[in-house]
């Protein structure tokens, strides 16, 4: 897991982030190996400090102590910050590093001269240190642009500042602040002392050191302008904390080294200003970009309460990101592939592209990736922010789907069983009237012919009595097999069905009933055997006085029923019975994909309504249905 | 599918064209008729609505027996075939045979008129005086509902709270049912053992207090009467609250 994440080449070792890991993260709390670094800062600082103010060598002590602590503090807590931040990045080791060399540049401050001139090669080493961090922020690479930048600097010290140290008696500072005039140590690498040898390297230096300023400074310029809006968050504060620094650093070179123009108080006090304000710029940045992805996930979050497609999530992540090549891309296990929301495969070179992609998944488990523009990968704040909201919207998707398609299985396994049972009652029905039933009329009409041919009187009443169960029987039979299922339901539909329960109907009853055609066997009979328990239910709990009305309808698409009564009402019926009736009914119109909803309040009545959708198939009138 | 009969070749009182799938069933109706003797002759049995509609142009019955469901498609051929034979030969009665009490089955024989129309339900098929005063009936115009049926219609409407038939007397419910299966009032007063003029007052009155305009048609007041038994509509009106 490297940060910069981008390996060239055909490996592609792309960056994987495990949310659950990146957790620890959060949050600033201090470690032990912070309070160490807190800890030498502080003493470096203190001791940087003591030596300049005690030392008597440099001309202006105060800014001087006040440059190094403020630089140490600056950088130290910022080599926190991004060590913290950003773990998988060296750049909260390259601002330590620095720290201890501003720490280094300290000691030219010290009369000792060996110290002096260690001190003063700090003070060297501490600026083309920042120059380096001003080049690879926030990475840890130099692009070709930034390595002549880093060549200039380099060679400002070693074709001006190194052939001085041989020949100049004193060893005077990279800028005004750390310098000495009066009081300077001896060099003790002074091999010949040649005033005028040294004015030309003195010339050559600050020649350079123009040079290199300008160059620092157009690079920062022309790398603000051309970077992408997220990149731009992170730049700007370091742009604008640099910029005054490097541009100080530059013409106090021009004026005050090659002119020779002595420098104002006020000068002086501007120049020691930006050089406190310069490192702040690094701990503003990686601040800068946190608070964005946290705005990005916030504002993400917001867009994803709708559940939008995944094609508008993408749409979002384009936009957080900047980057309109972006594209959210999903794992498939079994193939050890990426795909995107079309099924492609994706196969990403950033050499021939210029994109790459992060992953996001649980531990070892990849789910998506967010492929985006190389540069990018210098923003993983971001990069996470966007991958996290992703991922969630993804997964909340996937559950609804889960949930939808084990919704509609279990309906549909649902409406087979219960088609299955009613196609089985309607045959049993059937092989009822057609078997046993008419066997029994058949002997029951030879009873009566038999009856006819006899003239004793005690057998006739035998007979009789015999003819007598035998209607008895016949109507058991009948009864049972009506209960089974209605032929009048199979034979002509909902009205007539409806009607002859109604005729049946000892509650009080008014009808309205439309004729809706015909339905699948399974609808009609969950519509008809709810309103069938609910007519039972109000003469069983209705009370004496309650009447019904019973209405079937079609509206729009769909046959829609209602039984009304005017009885007691829900509340003060016993709950047990009616709620076994209510899921019962709720159960098979559920079943068939219908609704049911009942309403009542005590002393108000009961309303009891149903719908089931028309479906492909079904006949209103003689029209079919499609 | 059919098969003639060897009744002699006299005219007969009643010419029969006889429809009915179930061998059982058929063999039952043919014992039945044959013991009528001369006075009823069947000149065929068929056994779906096609050969029965072709039987009947063949032979030209005046009364046709049928069973309700048939092939081909096992509903209401028997219904289909009194329709169709209203249309085309009004003067033929038919007797619709049935295994269903539901009164629903009645009252469809009767939506296109009730005249020369009986529904008879199939174990009554064997009971000599119902089956022979349906024949008798239909072909002079009249109509006949098994009184099982209408026994249905009556207890239900009995059952019923607020029923208008709690308004009569327990012997002009029993008059209305007469009304209801079609028996003249002769008929009634024999099996209720009451006057002719018995009847007819109890008639007059029950028909007053259920608001029904008497008619002397026998086919016309036997269809109001059963409709009266059967529509659930024409009960008191209970007081709703209004739908969803």
């Amino acid at each position: 897991m490297s940060s910069s994440a981008v390996s060239r080449g055909v490996g592609l070792e792309q960056r994987e982030l495990d949310l659950e890991l990146r957790d620890s993260t959060f949050g600033m709390a201090l470690q032990r190996a912070d309070l160490v670094v807190i800890g030498v800062a502080f003493a470096g600082a203190s001791a940087a400090a003591a030596i300049v103010a005690t030392g008597g060598v440099v001309d202006q002590p105060t800014a001087f102590a006040a440059v190094l602590v403020a630089n140490i503090a600056a950088l130290a807590l910022g080599g926190l910050v991004w060590r913290r931040g950003r773990p998988s990045s060296a750049f909260g080791s390259f601002l330590l590093a620095e720290a201890m060399l501003v720490f280094l540049a300290g000691l030219s401050g010290s009369p000792n001269s060996a110290l002096h001139l260690i001190g003063m090669l700090g003070g060297w080493a501490a600026a083309i240190g920042a120059t380096w961090l001003l080049l690879v922020f926030p990475g840890s690479r130099l692009g070709g642009g930034a390595s002549v930048v880093l060549g200039i600097a380099l060679a400002t010290f070693l074709v001006g500042e190194l052939p001085l140290l041989f020949v100049a008696p004193h060893v005077q500072g990279l800028t005004d602040i750390g310098s000495c005039s009066s009081a300077c140590p001896a060099n003790p690498a002074l091999a010949v002392d040649s005033p005028s040898v040294a004015a030309t390297f003195r010339h050559i230096e600050g020649s350079l050191q123009v040079a290199w300023g300008v160059a620092l400074l157009f690079y920062l310029a022309t790398r603000f302008l051309w970077a992408s809006h997220a990149r731009r968050r992170l730049l700007l504060p370091v742009f604008v904390s640099a910029a005054p620094f490097v541009t100080a650093f530059a013409v106090h070179a021009a004026v005050f080294d090659l002119a020779g123009v002595a420098p104002s108080a006020t000068a002086r006090a501007i120049f020691a200003a930006t050089r406190i304000l310069f490192p702040l710029g690094f701990i503003a940045g990686l601040l800068f970009a946190r608070a964005y992805a946290g705005e990005a996930l916030a504002f993400m979050a917001r867009k994803l309460v709708g559940r939008p497609p995944i094609a508008a999530v993408e749409q979002l992540v384009r936009r957080v990101l900047d980057d309109p090549q972006a594209k959210l891309l999903f794992w498939l296990p079994r193939s050890d592939q990426f795909v995107d929301r079309h099924g492609t495969v994706v196969v990403l070179d950033p050499e021939f592209d210029g994109l790459t992609w992060c992953a996001f998944g649980h531990g070892d488990a990849r789910v998506l990736a967010v492929a985006h523009d190389v540069a990018l990968s210098e923003d993983p704040e971001l990069l996470e922010a966007v991958g996290a909201a992703s991922l969630l919207a993804l997964e909340s998707r996937r559950l609804e789907h889960d949930l939808v398609d084990s919704v509609d299985a279990l309906r549909a396994s649902q409406r087979r069983l219960v088609g299955a049972a009613s196609a089985e009652r309607r045959k049993i029905e059937r092989d009822l009237h057609d078997g046993v039933q008419q066997k029994l009329v058949a002997l029951r009409i030879e009873l009566e012919l038999a009856r006819d041919l006899v003239d004793d009187g005690g057998l006739e009443g035998r007979l009789a009595h015999l003819a007598a169960d035998f209607d008895d029987a016949l109507d058991e039979l009948r009864s049972a097999a009506h209960g089974i299922y209605p032929p009048l339901l199979a034979d002509e539909g909902l009205e007539a069905a409806l009607r002859e329960v109604a005729r049946r109907s000892t509650v009080p009853l008014s009808i309205d009933l439309e004729d809706v055609g015909r339905l699948s066997e399974d609808r009609e009979t969950a519509v008809y055997y709810c309103c069938l328990e609910a007519l039972q239910n109000v003469a069983k709990h209705g009370g004496d006085e309650a009447a019904a009305s019973l209405r079937l309808w079609r509206e729009r698409r769909a046959v829609r029923f209602s039984v009304s009564d005017d009885g007691v009402g829900f509340v003060a019926r016993r709950p047990a019975a009616q709620g076994a009736g209510l899921t019962n009914m709720t159960d098979r119109i559920g079943a068939v994909g219908g609704t049911l909803a009942v309403r009542s309040a005590p002393g108000e009545g009961t309303t009891v309504q149903g719908a089931v959708t028309i479906e492909a198939g079904d006949r209103i009138g003689d029209v079919l249905n499609v | 599918m059919s098969s003639t009969s060897e009744q002699p070749r006299r005219a007969a009182l009643y010419r029969l064209v006889v429809a009915e799938d179930a061998y059982l069933i058929r063999e039952g109706i043919r014992s039945a008729l044959e013991r009528e003797g001369e006075e009823v002759e069947v000149l065929e049995y068929c056994a779906d609505l096609g050969s029965l509609l072709r039987a009947v142009e063949v032979h030209r019955p005046n009364v046709v027996i049928t069973d309700i469901r048939m092939p081909p498609t096992n509903t209401d051929e028997g219904i289909q075939a009194a329709v169709e034979l209203r249309e085309r030969h009004p003067e033929i009665g038919v007797v619709v045979i049935s295994q269903y009490v539901s009164p629903h089955y009645a009252l469809k024989l009767f939506e296109h008129g009730s005249a020369g129309r009986a529904y008879l339900l199939k174990e009554h098929v064997g009971h000599r005086i119902q089956l022979m005063e349906a024949i008798r009936e239909v072909s002079a115009g009249g109509s006949v509902v098994d009184p099982k049926v209408v026994d249905v219609l009556v207890e239900a409407r009995m059952r019923a709270r607020n029923s208008l038939l709690a308004r009569l007397s327990a012997r002009e419910r029993e008059v209305l049912a007469g009304v209801a299966t079609g028996a003249s009032n002769a008929a009634i007063a024999e099996s209720l053992f009451l006057t002719k003029r018995a009847v007819e007052k109890n008639i007059n009155s029950l028909f007053a207090k259920l608001d029904l305009t008497d008619d002397k048609t026998t086919s016309r007041r036997v269809r109001a009467a059963l409709l009266f038994l059967a529509d659930a509509d024409l009960e008191a009106e209970p007081e709703v609250g209004s739908e969803l």
